[in-house]
């Protein structure tokens, strides 16, 4: 496909405001998508690579403004394009009123290769910017963005720009994918016959962009959940809902549950088109390849007893999140919750794996750091050994860390996800007798509270509560899993700004702003600002510290004014406080009492920081 | 079948050449010498090369083709002095390239040609004006225009005969003119276009400041150079897009 045409399609899109005419026009844009059906399921949600891929294009802002400016045309400085960014709010709308069309090609003069950008030449384009490392690599992946820029025109260079910055905002979530696959290429027999015949064909069966964009309403919400579906369908227009057929529950389960073990939009929609819902079947976990963790939601030992029949109750570490991929044939891998490989920062675990199981098993646990007597050390030992590159083995003799396996999510050939949770544990119990998350089964809230009261004195963080009946639901936060921990609280915030520090630490950040994101911040119509700022951080900050977190945050600053730094969203700090207050002081309406730097939460991503409404639960309380 | 052996200095040029536009080439090994085709990323600069077996002191091929990194095989040169020899040695197994310098042996991993941007087409573009200069002129005209721009006009007034070039930066402004006496030949037609500098300020680097360049330019149209390198027995032609003014 052309780029342009994808533009195209992608710019209707975001015009859209109606959940089902987005279905539709993704479902369109799938069907028409040839060779380009996996990238293309990529980049309508601001994916270059799938989710497990170790490959990133690892492009900040102020790179991608050098190459845009260098591409806009004389004396064009990638200042003048941040102050437009400024004006505009938004990347994609930059760049399509920069003059991109200036530079010729060599094509315009019957020399080169060919001029017109396809979407192949871009995920091209990407592997290479990807795969550019080592000395020299900013340069490098500048002069590939630059050529991109150069052959694209206004409209192209819009998306070129969201992909590039990983932040498509076209109102197209993980639910719309799911359903507009399922609506491609899961419908009934006779239609997936007729969808073959005029493949490529915009007169098909199905309704235009245009006449659903004006015939639908909707609040334009990206739609997480099936259920969601289900129920919004007396909220859309009729006439869309009687053109667009809707893709059956079942149609739309067979994609979520493909998705949920490949972790791959791509590959997803390529196997239904090409093998429909008996493909789909066949897509399973695969050993060596990462999925999306499960989640828990801030829960009470009350939630839990009320909610189900009976409760499983863990201890829950202070440690970071791993999942194991083990294959007695092959590797050891071990991944983070953001599906980074970490496996050679972990050596011990991956030995520990490997050398007391012998059967292909995905594990879900946690990583602990422990001192001579097995006790657990508090989470900043952690963070010296998690994703640590370098001096690894003499970061092992200092730290020493264990894991803490609490699931099972396949079994020698078998895929677990849709097991019980207890089925799950037996499974996980076979595979190995130590270096398991004790758990136990019980009705008893007394017996909970006890468990909770000496995991705490043993130093841990606090008990995970769990639904013994509820299934593996990857990527999801749940309400089936429920953490909870001791009243004393902390928050995942964003670094947002800073200021620098006077006297003595003039040279490095004296206070830093911190924020927590906006729900629906992925949502085509949330404005630019996506975190809501709760406070400054000034204490609890060792001079050592600051002087790494001055290093490390100067790549990040977007604006400079004086004393005060604006940052793009990258570092997480984790940040303790004494009570959330309501106050006008900040924009999320909240300030943190006596909030106090605790670490950078290093398996965190700004995404992963915690949101306006977490804030909001904790007010309450 | 590939071997040869050829001076450091040479083989640095000839690299020099390609890899100011791109990170990986192809490369024609033909029975009579080496010939290196390439265009940038953004399709806007292309260099066409070639380099005789003459310049080589000894050279013997059969018409293969190989991929390769242009920085790798750039750093291992480096390793060689001005006057050293280095020797290059196909082995057609492995698809590896031997490399020796006095004692060091290096063997690079090649990459696959088929991975490697296409080859572009070379046109036959009807350039009116035609100005040979010396290579140092055309390094003092960026060096001039990069003080004040990010890009240059090349230009040829017909009547005055003489060869100019033009940069205007947001305060300041540049202006270079050389006459007939200046250069070293002129066929004088009116010709003006707009080029990055970031793009001929790298392809200058590979231009060799005693060489003779034969620059071709038209109105609004590419800008081909031509110059020898390896005392004669090597030929690199760059070609450069211009930029469409709007105003």
């Amino acid at each position: 496909m052309e780029f342009a045409a994808f533009a195209d399609r992608a710019r209707a899109i975001e015009e859209t405001d109606a959940d089902l005419a987005v279905v539709a026009a993704v479902a369109d844009l799938f069907a028409a998508a040839d060779d380009d059906l996996e990238t293309l399921a990529r980049f309508v949600q601001g994916r270059a690579f799938p989710a497990w891929d170790d490959r990133k294009l690892d492009v900040g802002p102020s790179l991608c403004h050098e190459a845009l400016a260098r591409a806009a045309g004389p004396n064009v400085t990638a200042g003048d394009v941040e102050d437009r960014l400024a004006d505009v709010g938004e990347i994609g709308a930059v760049a399509a009123s920069l003059d991109l069309d200036g530079q010729q090609g060599l094509s315009a003069f019957g020399a080169g290769g060919g001029d017109d950008l396809t979407v192949a030449d871009v995920h091209e384009a990407f592997v290479a910017i990807a795969t550019a490392t080592g000395s020299g690599s900013a340069g490098a992946k500048e002069d590939h963005l630059f050529g991109l820029f150069n052959r694209a025109s206004p409209a192209e260079a819009r998306f070129v720009a969201r992909l590039v910055l990983g932040e498509m905002r076209i109102g197209v979530g993980d639910g719309t994918v799911r359903d507009a696959i399922a609506a491609a290429f899961l419908a009934d027999d006779d239609r997936v016959e007729t969808g073959a015949e005029t493949e490529g064909d915009d007169e098909g069966a199905q309704l235009t962009l245009s006449e659903l964009g004006e015939s639908a309403d909707g609040a334009g919400e990206v739609e997480e959940d099936v259920e969601a579906v289900d129920e919004d369908a007396e909220a859309v227009d009729e006439d869309a809902a009687e053109v667009f057929e809707r893709p059956s529950a079942d149609a739309v389960a067979a994609v979520e549950r493909a998705l949920q073990v490949s972790n791959d939009a791509g590959r997803v929609a390529t196997v239904a088109r090409d093998a429909g819902r008996d493909g789909l079947s066949d897509v399973h976990l695969e050993v060596g390849r990462p999925v999306g963790a499960m989640l828990a939601q801030a829960g009470t030992i009350t939630d839990a007893v009320e909610a189900w029949d009976a409760v499983a109750v863990e201890t829950k570490y202070d440690g970071a999140r791993v999942q194991v991929h083990h294959d007695p044939d092959g590797d050891t891998r071990l991944f983070s919750r953001n599906m980074e490989d970490v496996t050679d920062a972990l050596p011990e675990l991956v030995e520990f794996v490997a050398d007391r199981v012998d059967i292909p098993v995905v594990l879900d646990g946690e990583a602990l750091a422990v001192d001579d007597d097995g006790d657990p050390l508090p989470f900043q030992r952690v963070l010296e050994r998690f994703r640590r590159k370098h001096d690894v083995a003499r970061a092992r003799e200092s730290v020493a860390m264990e894991l803490r396996a609490f699931d099972c999510l396949h079994h020698d050939g078998e895929d677990l996800l849709d097991a019980p949770f207890t089925e799950r544990q037996a499974r996980l119990e076979a595979v190995l007798s130590e270096g398991v998350s004790e758990s136990f089964v019980t009705t008893d809230a007394d017996e909970i509270g006890e468990f909770e009261a000496t995991v705490l004195d043993a130093g841990h963080e606090g008990i995970m509560l769990k639904d013994p009946e509820s299934t593996y639901s990857a990527g999801k936060r749940g309400k089936e899993w429920l953490k909870r921990k001791p009243d004393v609280e902390t928050l995942d915030v964003v670094v947002t700004g800073a200021e620098w520090g006077e006297g003595r630490r003039a040279n490095v950040f004296g206070t830093f702003e911190v924020g927590v994101r906006v729900p629906e911040s992925t949502n085509a119509s949330a404005d630019a600002s996506e975190y809501a700022t709760v406070g400054k951080v000034a204490t609890g900050i060792t001079d050592a510290e600051l002087d790494a977190l001055t290093e490390r945050l100067r790549e990040h600053v977007a604006t400079e004014d004086g004393q005060t730094v604006r940052f793009e969203p990258a570092v997480v700090f984790e940040v303790g406080y004494e009570e959330i207050q309501a106050s006008p002081t900040y924009d999320s309406g909240y300030a943190l009492r006596f909030p106090r730097y605790v670490a950078v939460r290093e398996d965190k991503a700004p995404a992963d920081a915690d949101s306006l409404e977490r804030v909001d639960r904790l007010a309450e309380n | 079948m590939f071997k040869a052996i050829v001076s450091a200095d040479t083989l640095k040029t000839t690299l020099d050449s390609v890899s100011v536009l791109v990170d990986e080439c192809k490369i024609h090994l033909e029975e009579d010498g080496l010939e290196i085709r390439a265009v940038d990323p953004a399709n806007v600069g292309m260099v066409d090369l070639s380099l005789s077996a003459d310049a080589f002191e000894s050279y013997e091929a059969d018409g293969g083709l190989i991929g390769v990194n242009l920085s790798r095989l750039e750093d291992i040169a480096g390793m060689a002095d001005a006057g050293q020899l280095v020797s290059l040695e196909l082995d057609e197994e492995t698809r590896k390239l031997h490399i020796q310098i006095d004692g060091l042996e290096y063997t690079l991993t090649l990459i696959d040609p088929d991975s490697i941007r296409q080859e572009p087409d070379i046109p036959d573009l009807d350039l009116a004006a035609e100005v040979v200069v010396e290579g140092k002129d055309i390094n003092r005209a960026v060096k001039a225009a990069d003080m004040v721009s990010d890009h240059i006009a090349l230009g040829v007034d017909g009547s005055n005969e003489t060869f100019y070039i033009d940069a205007e930066g947001d305060a300041d402004d540049v202006h270079l003119e050389l006459d007939r006496d200046d250069l070293i030949d002129l066929s004088a037609a009116d010709a003006h276009s707009l080029f990055s500098l970031d793009y001929l300020k790298d392809m200058d680097k590979a231009i060799p400041k005693d060489a003779e360049v034969t620059m071709e330019l038209g109105e609004e149209f590419p800008v081909k150079m031509h110059f020898d390198i390896a005392e004669g027995m090597g030929h690199v032609t760059f070609m450069l897009a211009p930029r469409i003014q709007s105003n």
